[in-house]
């Protein structure tokens, strides 16, 4: 199956997952079309990193139809990675390879044409990243860390972006750098995805947004409803 | 939770600091011993531990011939060197693992108040969480047994009881040298006075032996006088004796924790260098499989617990085999003890090498199977390279092997690295667990896991090795390859049930996300 026109680049029906008796996703409907950007917020385990995890293939899905890009991750998941780029919520990078040893991973395995060098390290320009292209990745802060995993996600111009907690404790710079990155995702057609506690950061980067709570979607809206304090009110109030 | 001492406190005594410290090793043992997977597994397993090592101290002594024959009387003259030994292999494990092992781990440990004397005696009682530790006890014990009998079983137990304090004795000595080296490897310059020092210490030794002054030597050491005041009973040159050694075991204690105080201070440089350093970029890698084979090794050798555990894995069977001056047959033995501690470096838990990254690297569009490839690629070749340096150096005195030898050298090193990797694969999607390798006293595992994987693999590998030394000295050089074939299947068959398990997403996905929690 592939992608048509009006297709929406994500569409989740029915999602749950289970780890053993403990159910982490139960029962998430999401939809999310091209060029538009959906913030997916929620408190501490209401199923938004699992729910990210399923939609870039990493984890599979217990129940429901989950497609992305028009494939379907239970039967392929190859073709779901492809179209995929992916801000995991912890860490994200190999503790011993240097950033340019990831970049050239995931170029090679996502067949980039030659060329994607120049992208790579404009990317990591961006994000401030250039002087410790080769340093091994242990010895970075929280910060850097997170900036060089929004960088890995966006390398190949996904076509569904997803970035899980990709503001969480970057400074003012690389959280400005993400949301050029958002923003030139939306512009070229792409979906992207951010899951974040931070509401505001939400509201400047996303179209729209959808809580989910106890692992159920609760609510999905645009984003300029959720912004002010009449936003933060109602925000507070599916939270509860 | 308080971290520091408040202006208006007085300043912590020695007995204070020491209080403090006994009673946190406890709550850091029950926080361990909570967090165990399998409690029922670890009472059994430590059960059966205390149960061998009662049987090691007692069962020799009613074999025949036990406290009387020349083999009686040969153990007897060796225990002086098995004591020597002991000493030996404590620093050894001390030092290879930078201070030995952490009750937690460094990073979780940070953010509570735990002082290096708890730090120390942590490590103190973890020390026997290692396999050759705990053989080289064994034999200590068991070796004593033998040599007196069971004839006076007074006799014995003053010196069971004499041997179990030198046990505790070695260990705290073993620390001491293992905190002085780690604060020396963290002053300017200290990582290349220790790797001076290590080969001069080295080539003396092999030198003592090639001019054959090391027996004298050692016949000077003072473990002939501990020996002699042990081995006839509850006599008052034993309580002078047990009297010493527990002296001995006290100091030693308390200049462990100053030490371990001493190195707290100070930044490890190894690991710094590691995390800090620029790596040279190379140019893209021609196919997937290289691609990922390049970042694993990466993972693997630029790690410092494991290039540290090569060099002594490497190294320190292949001196004793040049002292030794071991004939092939005997080299034989030694793939099988080297593959064994290589996988317990980081194989057993072979996806811990990802850490956080894992996640990532499982959003990237490649076959999983491709993936355990690599992964077993790269775990193999670790074991190769550990096997083949430690024969390389050990064979130096041996001369050319005969072909019969050759044979079975190849084939003992070929069938035990494909059964320690078909091993390892399977541990790591069977239990993986969440463990951050960038500290040098880190290890794959929790302790009680690291126990039941050290004592299958010594096992295993034992009685592999053991057959093909004794092809060695067949003579016939098909013999081994007959042996091989079978237990090369086996394995084999193993390694792709292993590999089966990982291509399954559910699987997969369990180990993935244990590793990168």
């Amino acid at each position: 199956m592939t992608a048509s026109d009006d297709a929406p680049a994500v569409s989740v029906r029915g999602l749950r997952v289970r780890f053993g008796e403990v159910e982490a996703v139960a029962g998430v409907d999401l939809e999310a079309q091209a060029g538009r950007s959906v913030g997916l917020l929620g408190r501490n385990g209401a199923g938004k990193s699992t729910t990210m995890r399923v939609l870039a293939g990493v984890v599979p899905p217990s129940e429901g139809l989950v497609l992305v890009a028009g494939h379907d991750v239970r039967h392929e998941p190859l073709a779901v990675k492809r179209a995929v780029g992916y801000c995991p919520d912890v860490g994200g990078l190999v503790p011993r390879a240097t950033p340019w040893e990831h970049l050239q991973l995931a170029a090679r395995l996502r067949r980039l044409p030659a060329g994607w060098e120049e992208r790579a390290r404009e990317l990591l320009e961006r994000f401030e990243l250039g002087h410790v292209a080769h340093r091994i990745s242990a010895g970075f802060s929280h910060g850097m860390g997170r900036r060089l995993s929004v960088v890995l996600a966006a390398l190949h111009e996904p076509q569904v972006l997803l970035l899980d907690e990709p503001f969480d404790g970057v400074d003012p710079i690389g959280v400005e750098a993400t949301l050029e990155v958002v923003a030139d995702a939306r512009a070229r057609g792409a979906c992207v995805l951010v899951s974040t506690h931070l509401r505001e950061l939400a509201i400047e980067a996303c179209s729209h947004v959808t809580v989910l709570r106890g692992g159920s979607q609760v609510a999905l809206m645009s984003a300029a409803e959720m912004a002010g304090e009449e936003g933060a009110r109602a925000y507070r109030s599916l939270l509860d | 939770m308080p971290t520091a001492r408040s202006s208006t406190e007085p300043p912590p005594g020695v007995g204070s600091d020491l209080r403090r410290a006994v009673v946190d090793v406890g709550i850091l043992l029950r926080f361990r011993a909570s967090s165990v997977r399998r409690p029922r597994a670890m009472r059994l397993g430590l059960a059966l531990l205390a149960a061998v090592t009662l049987a090691a101290a007692v069962a020799p002594a009613l074999l025949p011939g036990a406290g009387s024959s020349p083999r009686a009387q040969d153990a007897a003259v060796l225990l002086p060197t098995v004591l020597s030994a002991l000493v030996l292999i404590a620093v050894i494990s001390a030092v290879a693992s930078g201070g030995g092992r952490e009750l937690v781990a460094r990073d979780p440990a940070s953010v509570h108040p735990i002082s290096p004397t708890t730090d120390h005696l942590g490590a103190l009682l973890l020390a026997p969480v290692n396999i050759a530790w705990v053989i080289q006890s064994w034999a200590l014990l068991g070796s004593t047994a033998f040599a007196l009998g069971a004839d006076r079983p007074a006799r014995l137990a003053a010196a069971q009881v004499g041997m179990l304090l030198w046990l505790v004795l070695a260990t705290s000595l073993a620390q001491v040298v293992a905190w002085a080296l780690e604060g020396l490897r963290r002053i300017r310059y200290g990582v290349g006075v220790i790797r001076g020092g290590a080969v001069v210490l080295l080539g003396a030794l092999v030198g003592l032996q090639m001019t054959e002054r090391l027996v004298p030597v050692l016949d000077h050491l003072p473990t002939l006088q501990v020996v002699v005041g042990l081995v006839f009973g509850f006599t008052p040159r034993w309580c002078l004796t047990v009297s010493a050694l527990v002296l001995l075991v006290l100091a030693a204690v308390g200049l462990g924790a100053l030490l371990a105080h001493a190195v707290a201070r100070r930044i490890p440089r190894d690991e710094l260098r590691a995390e800090s350093g620029s790596r040279r970029a190379l140019p893209q890698p021609r196919s997937d499989v290289l691609a990922l084979v390049r970042v694993d090794r990466g993972s693997v050798w630029r790690a410092v617990p494991m290039r540290r555990g090569a060099a002594v894995l490497a190294l320190a069977p292949a001196v004793i085999a040049l002292i030794g001056d071991l004939a092939w047959a005997q080299l034989v033995l030694l793939p099988g003890l080297v593959c064994a501690g290589g996988a317990l470096l980081f194989g057993v838990n072979a996806w811990c090498l990802d850490g956080r990254g894992g996640l990532w690297r499982e959003s990237l569009p490649v076959e999983s199977g491709l993936v355990f490839d690599a992964r077993s690629w790269v775990v193999a070749e670790f074991l190769l390279a550990v096997s083949l340096g430690t024969l390389l150096v050990g064979g130096l005195r041996s001369g050319l092997p005969s072909a019969g030898e050759a044979v079975a050298l190849g084939c003992a090193v070929v069938v035990v690295t494909v059964q320690v990797l078909a091993a390892a694969m399977r541990w790591s999607i069977k239990a993986p667990h969440a463990v951050d390798l960038r500290s040098a006293r880190a290890t794959p595992a929790p302790p009680v896991a690291m126990i039941g994987y050290s004592s299958r693999l010594a096992l295993s590998t034992t009685v592999t090795v053991m057959v093909f030394s004794l092809a060695a000295t067949l003579g016939d050089a098909t013999a081994a390859p007959v042996l091989a074939l079978p237990m090369l299947l086996w394995s084999s068959y193993r390694w792709v049930r292993a590999r089966n398990r990982w291509v399954d997403p559910q699987q997969r996905a369990a180990v993935i996300v244990t590793t990168a929690a």
